[in-house]
Formats: structure tokens, C-alpha cells, sequence
């Protein structure tokens, strides 16, 4: 399978690869001139977190072997795709009790901000040809794809 | 090589779809009382008529024939007999095995107050049957009581709602959801509850309840003397492994089946997962269970090791609130509150490590909060407010690039 692999290392902070997610999975058509940051709506699935020390540590959803989200999944929304190995989420089957969020080690899901209704997580942007935008956008090849 | 498995809850589906990665060739049969596979999770959006049966089925497309899996729906296992390895259904079908699981899950316990176990409009709500009949005793229903305010009867209430029922909950505690929540988290869902029109009666218990000529109770009476009216009871006391069909089996049980930590019960080629081995009620752990059943019927060698249960999730009115480890403060216990009008965080330290996590509003990235508790983490290093701690304190890639815990 395909996985964003990281080198926190290199990683300087500047999040270009969270703008690149939000506006990978905006609602509205556009460019990422006028991509809303101050919309509840428009959230990244990855985040840059920060040590004690100040260090940046990518936080990616690394579609892991055993999935504990999965592992956790009432509704069968969130399943591991046997062709790609990635872990994909149907909207439509989710139940809304966010075991997942519970149920993932390392935090990478959390719930919508707005309806408190899905959960908002890495989707490998399948839907623009499963090239993720955060990859292309990363000026510093802290994360770039690779077959594990 | 003929497996069978006892139930259709996750650890059941689990299990079968481990054994058929493992084994192409063997045989699989799912036998259940359930003629729908479904999530007990999602009965209270059954009730409110938001999903039909097929909408709670959490398995994925196809499973019985993608998988190649017998499925024998709507009987029940009478007997389990180790010594001629094979089991009697309620239909009298003798059905044998090489490996057997039972993952036949838990029943509703009906405390034995008045003619509760004997009327006609008591329901627990475990099985999507519950669920149905309770549908159905809607349509001319008004009044419902509910008996107990945790996490299934709060369910119970939720589903009623959008039938327009009048719904009170009895709870014996002075306040809701006692097991998971603190005073001021539960408060918040109570204020909820009630403006959606539920009324609470706390500190009390049901003392007594009396079949009419109909077999129905329509009034339950309480310590205190007050009468509830009902047409409706739904009680949500808890559940008990159901370990009826092994009367005889030999195999060992205590509060649920004894198991070793390969999931292997008393008798030879039997195992069991899920709630009937009473050691949790929680989905993620049972679905665990399942697997690692399913590997050792496959003659692995896998142990159940991730045991940890003291954990929850809850939304309702779209509140949303994660709980994991000790909720009641101890001497000793450092408490660090967290508080706007967006959400409420309260974290229990003792000795340098995190006992306890609720977190009301906000439970974003949540997860590593499990991880800590559970492994007991030493957190009084880290030069951080307690509540920023986050995976970027444990981080490490692997060379494969998952992720590990480092502390």
C-alpha cells in the first residue's frame, strides 16, 4: 500500500500542508485564493502539532496495518479497503458515536466542528485521483508518498 | 475443518471474517437468534424511525457470501455438548463442530421488582427485536418509564422523543449517567433531556409494579410512594452473559464464560468472545476478542492483551463527551478543570499520571488520552499544560511509517 511517510525533521512548521487538505476537501469550488480559513466547514484531516521543546510532529493519519478506528466502528462507516490498504469512511453509514475518535492512539480523528454529526479523516484524496494534496504542497518533502 | 460460531454481534462477524482470511477451504456456519445482523448501538435511531433494519447492519456488503459463511438466522442454541462436539438448536437441528466460539452476547437483566419479568409491555433494548416490539406498543402509547439513566436507557429516551412520547426515567442515583459522567457533564445532558420534554426522578427506585387484567403494568410505584403512569416500561438495568444453552456443558463460568487469555474456554476446541464473557460491554474490545478468537480457532497463538474497558463516548443533541478511566475524585488526586462556553475538560492526576479524562463539547484528537490511562504514562516530565499534551510528546515513526508510541 501507498502511505504518507513522514521526516518530522524537516518539518518547519509553516501548515502549507494543512491549507492544501482544507482546500482538497472544501465544499465550495474555488481556488485556494478565496478558501475561507475562518469557515468552521473548511477543516484539515492533518495537523502540525508541537513538542515540548518546540518540535513539529506531522500529525497524518497513517492508515495503519490494524486499524483501531476500524477496530471501533459500530456502523461499518469506516472500513480498510482491501485493494488500496487505505481506511475509508462512508459518511452515510456512520452512527455518529465517535468510538473512533476514542479508539485511535495517536488522535488523528475528531468529530466536524459544525454538525458534530461525521468525523473528519484523512481520505487520501481518492477523489482527485488519490495524489494527496498535503504531499504536493509540502515545500520541505517532510512527507512524501511511498509504497510500504 | 468445520467452524462454528455462535452469535451475529461484531465479535461473532469478527471472527468469521478472520477464520475465512485464514482458511479458504473450512466450512463456517453463524448461527443466531437474530435474523438481522445489526448494531445494538444504533437501536435508539430504529425506534426513532431514522434507519430501518437494513441500515443498522454494520457489516459490510455481501458479507455471507463474500465470505462463504453459512448463516442459520432466528434460532437459538439449546445445548452445547463438548463431548459429542456439537450443538442442539431450538429446532432440534444437531449441528457439529471442529472449533466452536461462542459469541452469543448478553440478555437485558429484569430486576425482580413486582410482575416486571412477567408483563407483556416490559422491554429491555439490547436486541433489534426489543427495538421492534417497542415500535410496535408505541402506536398506542403515551406514557413510558424508563428504569435506569445510563447510556442504553438514555437511548431508549432519545428514540422515544421523536415518537412524541411523554418519558420519565427512574434512576436510583441522585443524578443521570452515574457510571460515566461527573455532577456538572451530566447535569449539562439532564438540562437537555428535559427541555426536549423528559422528566427525571432521581434518588429513587421502583418498588413495585402490578400486571392488570391486560398483562400489562400501567402504573409503577416508587419508595417515595409517587405513581407513574405507563403504557410503556423499558428497563435498562444492566445485562447478564447469556449463558443459558451451557447448563451441562462443563464449561466454566463465573460472572460470564471463563476464558485464558487466548480466548480458549474450559472444554477442548471451544472459545468464546464478546459480552458473554462478561470482561466488557464495550464494541472495540468484543470486535478485538473476535479477531483473536478467530486466529486461534485457525491455530494461532494471538492473546487478548488490549483488555481495557473503562471507556465511553456519548452524543446526544449533538453534545458530545469522551470519558475514560476513574470518574469519582479520591485523597490524593490532583484535579485540573478546563472550562468555557464551548466545553468542559476535567483530567484526574495521581502520582504524575492521568486516571481519568472527561471531556464535554470537545473531544478532538481525543484518542491518545485512552493510550495514557491505559499504559499508565508517566506525564509530570513533560514542561506542558496538562492539557496540551498530545501525541507530539510520545511521537515516533517506524520505518514502515506508522506511527509508535515512545515515552
Amino acid at each position: 500500500m501507498k502511505r504518507i511517510m513522514i521526516d518530522y525533521q524537516k518539518c518547519d512548521g509553516c501548515k502549507n500542508c494543512s491549507i492544501a487538505c482544507m482546500q482538497a476537501h472544501r465544499e465550495t469550488q474555488g481556488t485556494v485564493y478565496d478558501l475561507d480559513l475562518t469557515d468552521p466547514r473548511n477543516e484539515s484531516r492533518n495537523r502540525i502539532l508541537k513538542d515540548a521543546d518546540g518540535q513539529y510532529k506531522p500529525l497524518f493519519c497513517r492508515h495503519c496495518d490494524d486499524p483501531k478506528c476500524v477496530e471501533s466502528c459500530m456502523s461499518g462507516a469506516l472500513y480498510k479497503d482491501p485493494e488500496s490498504g487505505h481506511v475509508f469512511y462512508d459518511e452515510t453509514r456512520c452512527g455518529s458515536c465517535f468510538m473512533c475518535v476514542m479508539n485511535c492512539p495517536f488522535g488523528v480523528i475528531k468529530p466536524d466542528a459544525v454538525t458534530k454529526s461525521k468525523v473528519v479523516k484523512c481520505d487520501f484524496c481518492v477523489n482527485a485521483g488519490g495524489e494527496p494534496s498535503c504531499v504536493a504542497s509540502c515545500p520541505k518533502q517532510a512527507i512524501y508518498v511511498e509504497e510500504v | 475443518m468445520k467452524y462454528v460460531i455462535i452469535g451475529a454481534g461484531i465479535a461473532g462477524a469478527q471472527a468469521a471474517k478472520t477464520i475465512r482470511e485464514k482458511d479458504n477451504a473450512g466450512e463456517i456456519v453463524m448461527i443466531s437468534a437474530d435474523t438481522h445482523v445489526h448494531s445494538r448501538c444504533m437501536l435508539h435511531k430504529f425506534i426513532a424511525g431514522e434507519r430501518d433494519e437494513k441500515g443498522l447492519d454494520f457489516t459490510e456488503k455481501d458479507f455471507f457470501e463474500k465470505f462463504n459463511i453459512d448463516w442459520k438466522k432466528g434460532v437459538r442454541v439449546e445445548q452445547v455438548c463438548p463431548q459429542q462436539k456439537e450443538i442442539i438448536l431450538d429446532n432440534g437441528e444437531k449441528v457439529g463442530y471442529d472449533k466452536l466460539l461462542l459469541a452469543n452476547g448478553a440478555d437485558s437483566f429484569i430486576p425482580p421488582v413486582g410482575e416486571l419479568r412477567k408483563a407483556s409491555n416490559v422491554y429491555g433494548l439490547r436486541n433489534l427485536s426489543d427495538a421492534q416490539a417497542i415500535v410496535k406498543e408505541a402506536q398506542t402509547a403515551e406514557n413510558v418509564v424508563v428504569i435506569g439513566s445510563g447510556l442504553v436507557g438514555l437511548d431508549a429516551a432519545y428514540g422515544l422523543l421523536e415518537r412524541g412520547k411523554k418519558i420519565t426515567i427512574v434512576e436510583m442515583v441522585d443524578r443521570i449517567l452515574p457510571v460515566q459522567l461527573d455532577v456538572h457533564a451530566a447535569n449539562a445532558y439532564q438540562k437537555l433531556f428535559e427541555n426536549a420534554g423528559v422528566r427525571f426522578v432521581l434518588g429513587q427506585k421502583a418498588s413495585e409494579a402490578v400486571c392488570e387484567a391486560d398483562g400489562k403494568i400501567h402504573k409503577i410505584t416508587l419508595d417515595n410512594g409517587e405513581e407513574l403512569a405507563c403504557d410503556i416500561v423499558i428497563v435498562a438495568a444492566g445485562v447478564r452473559p447469556s449463558l443459558a444453552c451451557l447448563e451441562g456443558s462443563g464449561i466454566q463460568c463465573d460472572r460470564g464464560i471463563t476464558v485464558d487469555a487466548g480466548l480458549k474456554t474450559s472444554q477442548p476446541d471451544i472459545y468464546a468472545a464478546g459480552d458473554i464473557t462478561g470482561l466488557s460491554g464495550i464494541w472495540p474490545n468484543a470486535a478485538n476478542q473476535g479477531k483473536i478468537a478467530g486466529e486461534n480457532m485457525c491455530g494461532g497463538a494471538e492473546t487478548y492483551t488490549d483488555t481495557y474497558a473503562i471507556k465511553n463516548t456519548i452524543n446526544f443533541f449533538g453534545l458530545v463527551t469522551l470519558c475514560v478511566g476513574r470518574i469519582q475524585e479520591e485523597e490524593g488526586d490532583q484535579i485540573q478543570i478546563k472550562e468555557d462556553k464551548t466545553q468542559y475538560k476535567r483530567i484526574i492526576l495521581k502520582e504524575g499520571r492521568v486516571e481519568g479524562v472527561l471531556l464535554q463539547g470537545d473531544i478532538s484528537h481525543a484518542g491518545t488520552w485512552q493510550y495514557l490511562i491505559k499504559n499508565k504514562i508517566d506525564v509530570s516530565k513533560i514542561e506542558k499544560n496538562i492539557f496540551d499534551i498530545n501525541f507530539a510528546d510520545f511521537y515516533h515513526v517506524d520505518e514502515k511509517g506508522q506511527y509508535e508510541w515512545v515515552s
